[in-house]
């Protein structure tokens, strides 16, 4: 052979298609975002827990519909206001091989709650996450004490957000080695993490089964699950149409008919948990007014909206709440007329019209231009000024402190789809998320009344009230609640998106 | 040049460095947004919880303190603890480095073996349509958004074609022992083909987008500086001699028109690297740049601080290696 040839052959090996050597079962996902850490409890995005979740799992956890079922927990027990008791399932084990006890379990609720939980005097940024837990007490080798300080009914909603860890695993690889090399009770194992790039998940065998309340219970459908970082949403789409990826996240509304018009792909949604609004400036010069306010309200076409540019995947609301979410009910509607929009304004002082600025972030420029058309068309002359997320929430979200502006597009997730995360920060007077300076002390009051009342029933007869008090009031428009729309391949089997964003791949086959 | 001019021009670097530093702190606490607030994000929290957050960020402090902390660590190099990462800025920079550095390093080779043979190429043919296909082409290289070429890549070799892969660094199924972090030597200290063939085809799209711009400017730098040559007395002496064309232009002429191209390509890849974020963003390649623009959107200052920081090290490095190169290839100029 000519060397010619030689370094002919060997470069056409060298392009030619790696093939793997074994044919393991691979479900690749393409993902927006890489894992900051591995700890379950150092870390404060959302993405992060997704990955966290297929490796660690929780007290409690969520099922499809997101109903609130034992994990790791056997059962829970509201033992008074301020107690609940678990029983802690027996024979499960770390990936490590060692078995998991209630020693682990307080381990890990100390070490999220504690002020220095963490050790070297550092508490664990998803303290706040824990509300007011007082302590975590062992009472027996397979039962566990949470006990709050105050009354706080949405524990349950809220733990499905903590992961349990090994606590001679963190003694011996301390909190650094945590971040990098977890040790969970999840149904996949890491195999490895090529930062910023992918992480590599293997089943793991010995796996106890995950919740008894979600079928298939055992062990992982598929041998390997990789979660591929692809943060532009264009190239997670070619990577899907390509068959690089078998599930992409955040599909964008406008490539959801090119992926249902590929062979192979399909799209599949489910209702999110964000609710979207337009806060109006209760102490700015025009919608201190509430028949400005009104005249908004009435001037947007939110079914056209929802139609024309999200593609029909959202649900429009009335008040803050998701339909999903507890408590919510029907609410009535500010029907679109920008007619009365028109006299609404004139009979507030302002025949001619009023010349406003809407704030938006840059992702929502084109739903916020819509928007602007139309309030524009109904008086309301609307500019769009598009800002950062960050120097956004700085303007708006003041804390009582005075604030400029006229209108801010934007909204507020509700992961645990509990009003108590969303109606108080968001209407509360002076509250983190209250970004149109509203300010009623009879909703505070209701407000405050429902975060620590324990009959569900009475409760959500309160916010029903809260949402009535809203709706007439109308610090905000309330727009809707969007889907969140996912990509898929057909060979995909087993796997639904989840309302939580949670990508949850224990009963995902493919084929 | 002499070992001291050597050693004053690295202690020109302190001043620049701790200008940067400055810079680079004022600019990050002067802009809006607070790293707490949206850490917490769309939680309720209360005012007990979020005062221990901001104390565990080192965000308690006042301004100035929190910055003479940030010098005294950082002559120490340390840059402190990413916000999110919770793990040392410096690793974490160190983890996605050499993604960048590969990538920038094969866009500059890209660049650099396109850009001079066709600027070479278009300055012999002047005016020919090959030199205005060349000048358009350039043009439509420094003007075409890397976002928008790079996509455009992808839906044809990716989805079409389907023989590049759409992102990352290497496929799954290639597993490579870390030496030096370049995939590309990794895969061939391991003796393994196939892995670096895969590394090569996950490689080629993002260093043609990174790397179009500078071809064109490159292209265009090498083309002018050619002219110029080819119109100096001693080319024609050269040429009156006998000598062959092809001896004139590449023993005579190339080299001297060389010059100012080495400059600007060393100048360049400093923003080469600087420049990854939209490439990295758009190809999933898992570099610096696409870190540095989360960090500065979630307000992660210290990483944001440490980033800086490098990104001014390096340029003025390869600054000083342009300055270097220049008195090699030009004996008459001295630093």
């Amino acid at each position: 052979m000519t060397r010619l040839n030689r370094l002919f052959l060997a470069s056409a090996l060298a392009f030619s298609v790696a093939a793997p050597a074994v044919m393991a079962q691979d479900l690749t996902v393409g993902f927006t975002l890489d894992a900051d850490t591995l700890d379950p409890a150092n870390h404060r995005k959302r993405e992060t827990e997704t990955l966290i979740r297929n490796i660690y799992d929780g007290l409690l956890t969520r099922d499809g519909d997101m109903k609130v079922v034992p994990e790791i927990a056997e059962s829970m027990t509201q033992v008074s206001p301020t107690e609940y008791d678990f029983k802690i399932r027996q024979g499960i084990k770390f990936h490590d091989g060692s078995d998991m006890t209630v020693e682990d379990v307080k381990f890990t609720l100390d070490r999220i709650v504690l002020e220095g939980g963490m050790g070297g005097g550092v508490t664990s940024p998803r303290q706040g996450l824990m509300g007011p837990v007082d302590k975590v007490d062992i009472l027996d080798d397979s039962t566990v004490r949470i006990t709050l300080k105050e009354p706080w009914p949405i524990l349950p909603a809220m733990l499905p957000n903590q992961q349990i860890v090994s606590k001679a695993w963190v003694e011996k690889v301390g909190n650094d080695g945590l971040a990098t090399q977890p040790n969970g009770t999840g149904p996949f194992k890491l195999a490895e993490w090529r930062k910023g790039d992918a992480i590599i998940l293997e089943r793991f065998d010995d796996y106890y089964g995950g919740a008894a309340d979600i079928a298939p219970v055992g062990k992982a459908c598929v041998d390997r699950v990789i979660f591929k970082v692809i943060p532009e949403s264009a190239s997670r789409v070619a990577a899907l149409l390509a068959g690089d990826v078998d599930i992409i996240n955040e599909l964008p509304p406008f490539s959801v008919e090119q992926v249902k018009n590929n062979p192979n792909t399909d799209v599949l949604t489910v209702n999110g948990t964000r609710s979207f609004f337009i806060a109006m400036n209760m102490q700015g010069e025009y919608f201190d007014d509430p028949k400005v306010r009104q005249a908004a309200a009435h001037a947007i076409d939110k079914d056209l909206i929802i139609d024309r540019i999200l593609g029909g995947n959202a649900a429009r609301i009335e008040g803050i709440l998701s339909p999903d979410a507890f408590g919510a009910s029907e609410l009535p509607a500010y029907a679109y007329d920008p007619e009365k929009a028109k006299a609404l304004l004139a009979e507030a002082g302002f025949p001619d019209g009023i010349d406003v600025t809407m704030d938006v972030e840059g992702a929502f420029k084109d739903i916020a231009e819509a928007v602007a058309s139309l309030l524009t068309k109904a008086g309301i002359r609307t500019k769009v000024a598009v800002g950062e997320s960050a120097q956004l929430t700085e303007k708006w979200r003041t804390q009582g402190k005075p604030k400029t502006g006229d209108m801010y597009f934007s909204s507020w997730g509700n992961g645990s789809l509990d009003p108590f995360d969303i109606f108080t920060p968001t209407h509360r007077t002076n509250d983190r998320g209250n970004s149109a300076g509203y300010a009623n002390p009879e909703l505070d009051a209701l407000l405050d009344a429902a975060a620590v009342e324990m009959d569900a029933e009475k409760r959500a007869g309160m916010y029903r009230e809260a949402e009535m008090m809203i709706n007439a009031d109308l610090p905000y428009v309330y727009l809707w609640v969007p889907q969140d729309i996912y990509g898929v391949s057909k060979r995909l089997k087993g796997w639904k998106p989840s309302a939580d964003s949670r990508i949850n791949l224990h009963d995902a086959c493919v084929e | 040049m002499s070992l001291g001019k050597l050693l004053e021009r690295i202690l020109q670097l302190v001043p620049v460095l701790l200008g940067v530093s400055l810079i680079v702190f004022v600019m990050m606490a002067l802009t809006p947004g607070d790293p707490v607030q949206i850490m917490i994000g769309d939680q309720s929290i209360t005012p007990e919880q979020e005062a221990e957050l901001r104390r565990g960020l080192g965000l308690d402090r006042p301004l100035v303190e929190r910055f003479f902390v940030f010098i005294g660590n950082a002559v120490q190099f340390d840059f402190g603890t990413s916000f999110y990462h919770r793990r040392p800025v410096g690793e974490v920079i160190a983890e996605r480095l050499p993604a960048t550095i590969e990538l920038s390093l094969v866009a500059l080779i890209v660049a650099l073996v396109t850009a001079i043979p066709l600027g070479v190429l278009a300055a012999i043919k002047k005016n020919s349509i090959f030199d205005r296909l060349a000048t358009v082409g350039s043009l439509l290289g420094v003007s075409l958004p890397g976002f928008w070429f790079g996509i455009l890549l992808l839906m044809l070799f990716a989805v079409h074609l389907q023989i590049l892969p759409v992102s990352g660094r290497i496929g799954f199924s290639s597993e490579v022992p870390t030496v030096t972090g370049f995939l590309l030597i990794d895969t061939l200290l391991a003796g393994n083909l196939r892995a670096f063939g895969d590394a090569c085809r996950h490689i080629l799209l993002p260093a043609i987008t990174l790397g179009l711009p500078m071809t064109a400017i490159l292209m265009r730098v090498t083309r002018t500086s050619m002219l110029e040559v080819l119109r100096q007395d001693y080319v024609t002496f050269a040429d009156a001699k006998g000598l062959s064309r092809r001896r004139v232009l590449f023993r005579h002429a190339l080299k001297n028109a060389l010059i100012p191209t080495v400059s600007v390509a060393a100048i360049e890849t400093g923003s080469l690297l600087g420049g990854n974020m939209i490439v990295e963003t758009v190809f999933g390649w898992p570099g610096l740049g696409r870190l540095v623009v989360e960090s500065i959107f979630l307000r992660n200052y210290p990483l944001v601080q440490a980033a800086v920081l490098f990104y001014a090290v390096t340029y003025v490095l390869l600054n000083f290696v342009a300055d270097i190169l220049y008195t090699v290839l030009n004996p008459r100029v001295k630093l």
